[in-house]
């Protein structure tokens, strides 16, 4: 098995320092938050540009840039409503570290994301959903299943669509957490990846308690399965629970400093 | 259906070092696969070894280095020669504070002499106390600047000495030994890294048994090693391999037994050949990026083990 990747999702537009920078083009801000996800051992960054409708080609490829001339080609998820401006940032994208990845299609209005993905040799995260949250796991697989066919109809293989099961909060819908952690287990059963946004589950929360969960809750996602997830690098307790999590499934090779490499 | 030859890919490299300096300079490492399988970068560097102490050696020895056998200057060039190794290791052995504990002057000034008298890259070995070598290899890595020998090896109680000196101070390549213990490999890298030794300038000394003296740990502690650094990208583990067989090969009863002891074995010379040949070989194909043995036959085989495979 591979390791856990770890996609740094704090290059987002709702932070708004990084909104400003957006607006400004100006690097030190986004720069300073990619190198902190970096040293804290994200393997890829989330380019979050938000909406973008206008000027969002642009603004794309000057983000895609910026991360990559700084920091070795690191590789991206480009990430925005706009597909213009994620076709955009694909062509400037250097691959040297790891193909593009579209964030993201769902089984709904958003399908074309994955045709996106296709057509550019990108992978993409596919939210196993249509429109909002799915209602249980049989709505879950058969979007899934959409979105696979989707993808390999237009040549794509398997694994670079990566699923998301979509994490629900657990203030207000503790009951379904399980079948969250289940739909994972289904979906790595059929040889697929997954990915997710892991920090819904603990919103609403009291900020000592969201680690907490957060780290409870990747945990049982890793064991069943969970290849991927969007989260903040930078949270120690979170960083130091995927380190923990990949020795035990071996994914990695356990040595007394592995914290500290 | 047509068939699709299903090909691994890997996402890691193992790093390029290279030991020795101007035209004698060799390079190990650089493959992006497992042993002999990929295109590009694997070919086994054969070293020779000696000591400064040969008493307990074999009487083959004798016989093929006559008195060269107690001068390590004359021996290197001798080994060098009729071996067409690709680099020398020396072994002062002579230090151990157990044995004939000579200086750290006397043992450097060996060093330094063979070093003179060949013309390929040199593996300097310690006398396997901790506490003297890191003092020795310190010594020898100044001595020896601008050689950029291999340091052969940190251990956990010395990394600190022969890290700093070797690797930094003097700008000569660190191995790492860690004895067939996977985690220990990884750690001992790992350390010697934040102390500020560059991954290039680190090679793993994984360690090795003798071919049927539990060389099942060996196989599996290798192809983990490089399974991990290739398969899973691990930074830490992406050190070329060196291995010195020939203290575990030469030490074993089938080795050591003369015709006299069990005639029924045949001769000893042989025997200890293919007990070298057989261990290094296991080696080779397991990842060791340099194998190193001790009797010119046995180093000439593998040459021709490693060109034959190669094509």
């Amino acid at each position: 098995m591979s390791k856990f990747m770890v996609i740094g999702e704090r290059i987002h537009c709702i932070s708004p320092a990084i909104r400003q920078a957006f607006a400004d083009r100006n690097p030190e801000p986004i720069l300073l938050r990619a190198k902190e996800q970096l040293e804290a051992g994200a393997d890829y960054l989330d380019l979050n540009i938000g909406p973008a409708e206008r000027g969002g080609e642009e603004l794309m490829q000057w983000g895609v840039k910026l991360l990559q001339e700084n920091f070795d080609n690191v590789p991206i998820a480009l990430d925005t409503a706009n597909m213009k401006a994620i076709e955009a940032g694909i062509q400037v994208y250097n691959r040297s570290k790891g193909k593009p990845i579209v964030n993201s299609a769902d089984a709904g209005d958003r399908i074309e994301y994955v045709d996106l993905a296709a057509a550019n040799d990108a992978m993409v995260i596919a939210l196993c959903s249509a429109e909002g949250v799915p209602a249980n796991n049989d709505e879950r697989i058969m979007y899934c299943s959409q979105l696979l066919e989707r993808g390999m109809e237009r040549g794509m293989e398997p694994t670079d669509l990566w699923f998301d099961p979509l994490f629900i909060v657990i203030k207000g819908m503790q009951d379904q957490l399980v079948d969250v952690l289940e739909a994972i287990q289904m979906i790595t059963d059929m040889g697929l990846l997954t990915t997710g946004g892991l920090s819904n589950v603990s919103n609403g929360a009291p900020k000592h308690i969201r680690p907490l969960l957060d780290c409870a809750v990747l945990a049982m996602a890793m064991q069943c399965g969970f290849s991927s997830a969007i989260v903040n690098p930078c949270d120690k307790r979170l960083r130091e629970t995927i380190v923990a999590c990949d020795i035990i499934k071996n994914n990695i090779l356990y040595a007394d400093s592995v914290l500290e490499f | 259906m047509p068939y699709k030859k299903a090909e691994q890919k890997f996402s890691g490299k193992i790093n390029v070092c290279e030991i020795g300096v101007g035209d004698a300079a060799i390079s190990i490492g650089g493959e992006n696969s497992l042993p002999f399988l990929g295109t590009e970068g694997f070919k086994t560097a054969v070293g020779i070894a000696i000591s400064d102490v040969t008493d307990e050696w074999s009487d083959c020895f004798g016989t093929i280095y006559g008195d060269d056998l107690k001068n390590p200057a004359a021996l290197a060039k001798a080994a060098v020669e009729k071996s067409g190794a690709d680099f020398l290791l020396i072994k002062l052995e002579s230090a151990d504070p157990n044995g004939a504990d000579n200086s750290v002057d006397n043992c450097v000034a060996t060093a330094v002499a063979v070093e003179a008298a060949i013309n390929v890259p040199l593996v300097v070995e310690g006398c396997k106390n901790a506490e003297k070598d890191a003092k020795l290899l310190e010594k020898v890595a100044q001595a020896l600047e601008g050689k950029n020998v291999v340091l052969f090896s940190a251990v956990e109680d010395n990394y600190k000495t022969i890290g700093a000196a070797g690797g930094m101070a003097y700008g000569q390549k660190v191995s790492a030994e860690s004895a067939v213990d996977i985690n220990l490999a990884k750690q001992l890298n790992i350390l010697l890294t934040q102390l500020g030794v560059k991954s290039k300038d680190i090679i793993m000394d994984v360690g090795t048994a003798a071919a049927g003296y539990g060389f099942e740990y060996v196989a599996s502690t290798m192809d983990r090693i490089r399974l991990a650094a290739l398969g899973q990208n691990d930074e830490a583990l992406q050190m070329p391999i060196i291995t010195n067989v020939s203290n575990e090969a030469w030490g074993v009863k089938e080795a050591v037994s003369t015709l006299e002891d069990a005639p029924e074995w045949g001769d000893q010379e042989a025997r200890g050949i293919g007990m070298e040949v057989t261990t290094a070989s296991a080696c080779v194909v397991g990842g060791s990026n340099a194998i190193i043995v001790r009797h010119p036959e046995s180093a000439k085989a593998i040459k021709s083990l490693v060109a034959g495979i190669i094509g």
